[in-house]
């Protein structure tokens, strides 16, 4: 009654008319179509995404689900959507084997809402289904456990440190090695050896991402964390206004010397919508950013308003990503992380591991 | 150092104690001997740290130095330790493409074989 069976090669054929927007090749070729099943008039199968925070996921499975419905005696198409973070090419020091990309945050200058982004956008990808550590390594004013509202002290285990957790994100910060209002002191290299500890003492176990919430400007911690693991890349804070653009310029600069691939930049404080009259303030300017970004061939990853609400959620350690996950910062902080892991996702298929290769004679 | 910022090595080697092969980007391959980048260190024991002079004497090195171990610094750089006890100079790739001691890239070949 429908004709001759439905054969493999045709759905896989139909499949590879359907490109990922990001990688720029077909879902058949690049690996993303897995247990086809043909059941009668019934086709079904998963696409593996290369991250749970795909931005184009819904596109590429309604793209899917039409090409394959158009052949001949296909009745019903059932697309299940899973996802795979791939690792970072370079990515194999036994300590951080299940860590499978790290992404250092950083900022030119303080005060520009570096850690409330890292804490908001670890919790985006978290609630996309990845799993996410963060590694507060802001030495002079660490503020990541205050925000996830748990401040207790690290745990240790043997001559492993065990990451605090909290909404369902694994995290180390300085802060959790001294209490409460102590200042922190560093030499440089202690920052160095504390540093290195909260990466290959810590009992990371299995990631996909691994954020590092920099301390702001350029200096040890930096070095040592590009000249410690193999980092996938690094994402720039900024405020619209000009001097805190020159000065990020500087941190952008440092990371391509080291050769860490920058994932983008975010324009943070780009606007106030008054809560009295709904009137849009853009009170450091506006664009400046974006058009930095285009400049530098740079991506841009998004813009995110002042809201006290984030600022209010930042201080109860519930960041707004979670508490209010429909409002407006809620979903700025979603699509960022979007296209951060977008990003990621195709840093991860342009790098060849570097290896050294020894060669007796 | 700028003009080959953008070249990253495609595949490194270390053959035998004495040589390292760097296959770039650009296609462009280069050898170096092991003495040579010893005498090429820029670390804080070998090139004065504010006036940039060399501290480092050419002739302290002897030819047949050899390579205890290479190791890659993140993404951007390679560490060496070297059988003179030596091991605290990190060598960025921009560096490393720079100082090519080919006949290509030196134009003096001889010159810059002696160093």
């Amino acid at each position: 009654m429908f004709g001759r069976k439905i054969q493999e090669d045709d759905v896989l054929r139909a499949l590879r008319q359907v490109v990922d927007p990001d990688l720029h090749r077909d879902i058949v070729s690049l690996g993303f179509v897995q247990n086809l099943r043909i059941e009668g008039s019934v086709v079904s199968f998963d696409i593996n995404l290369t991250t749970p925070a795909c931005p184009v996921k819904e596109r590429l499975r309604e793209e899917a689900r039409r090409a394959v419905a158009q052949l001949d005696g296909v009745r019903e198409v059932r697309v299940n959507l899973t996802a795979e973070v791939r690792p970072h090419a370079a990515l194999d020091r036994s300590a951080l084997a299940g860590v499978r990309n790290i992404v250092a945050i950083g900022s030119g200058k303080g005060g520009v809402g570096k850690s409330t982004i890292t804490v908001n956008l670890a919790a985006a990808l978290r609630a996309s289904g990845a799993r996410v550590g963060l590694l507060d390594a802001d030495i002079y004013g660490p503020a990541i456990p205050l925000m996830l509202g748990h401040q207790q002290h690290a745990q240790v285990r043997g001559n492993r440190i065990l990451p605090a957790e909290h909404h369902g994100l694994r995290f180390i910060s300085m802060g959790l090695f001294v209490s409460g209002d102590k200042p922190l002191i560093w030499r440089g290299p202690m920052a160095h050896k504390a540093l290195q500890q909260c990466l290959f003492d810590v009992e990371w176990g299995e990631l996909d991402y691994l954020l590092v919430d920099l301390p702001p400007g350029t200096g040890d911690v930096h070095l040592t964390l590009a000249q410690s693991v193999p980092v996938t890349g690094a994402v720039i804070v900024s405020t619209p206004q000009d001097v805190g653009l020159v000065i990020s310029m500087k941190t952008l600069r440092m990371f391509q010397q080291t050769n860490v691939t920058i994932l983008g930049i975010i324009e943070n404080m780009s606007y106030y919508i008054c809560s009295h009259c709904g009137a849009r303030e853009e009170i450091f300017g506006h664009g400046g950013v974006r058009r930095a970004s285009h400049e530098l061939g740079v991506p841009f990853l998004g813009e995110i308003p002042i809201d006290t609400r984030i600022r209010h959620q930042a201080d109860t350690g519930v960041p707004i990503v979670l508490a209010d996950p429909i409002s407006p910062a809620a979903v700025a902080y979603r699509e960022i992380a979007e296209r951060l892991a977008a990003q990621i996702s195709i840093v991860n298929y342009q790098t060849t591991p570097l290896r050294i290769e020894e060669v007796s004679i | 150092m700028n003009a080959h910022a953008s070249v990253r090595p495609t595949a490194i080697k270390k053959i035998g104690a004495t040589e390292i092969h760097i296959l770039w980007s650009d296609g462009h391959a280069s050898t170096y001997r092991a003495s040579y980048l010893r005498r090429h260190c820029r670390c804080a024991l070998c090139v004065d740290e504010l006036t940039g002079r060399p501290v480092l004497a050419p002739e302290a090195i002897p030819d047949d130095l050899t390579l205890l171990s290479v190791e890659l610094v993140g993404q951007y750089a390679l560490h060496f330790r070297w059988s003179d006890g030596h091991s605290t100079g990190i060598y960025p790739f921009a560096h490393l493409r720079a100082l090519c001691p080919c006949e290509h890239c030196t134009g003096a070949p001889s010159e810059r074989e002696r160093l």
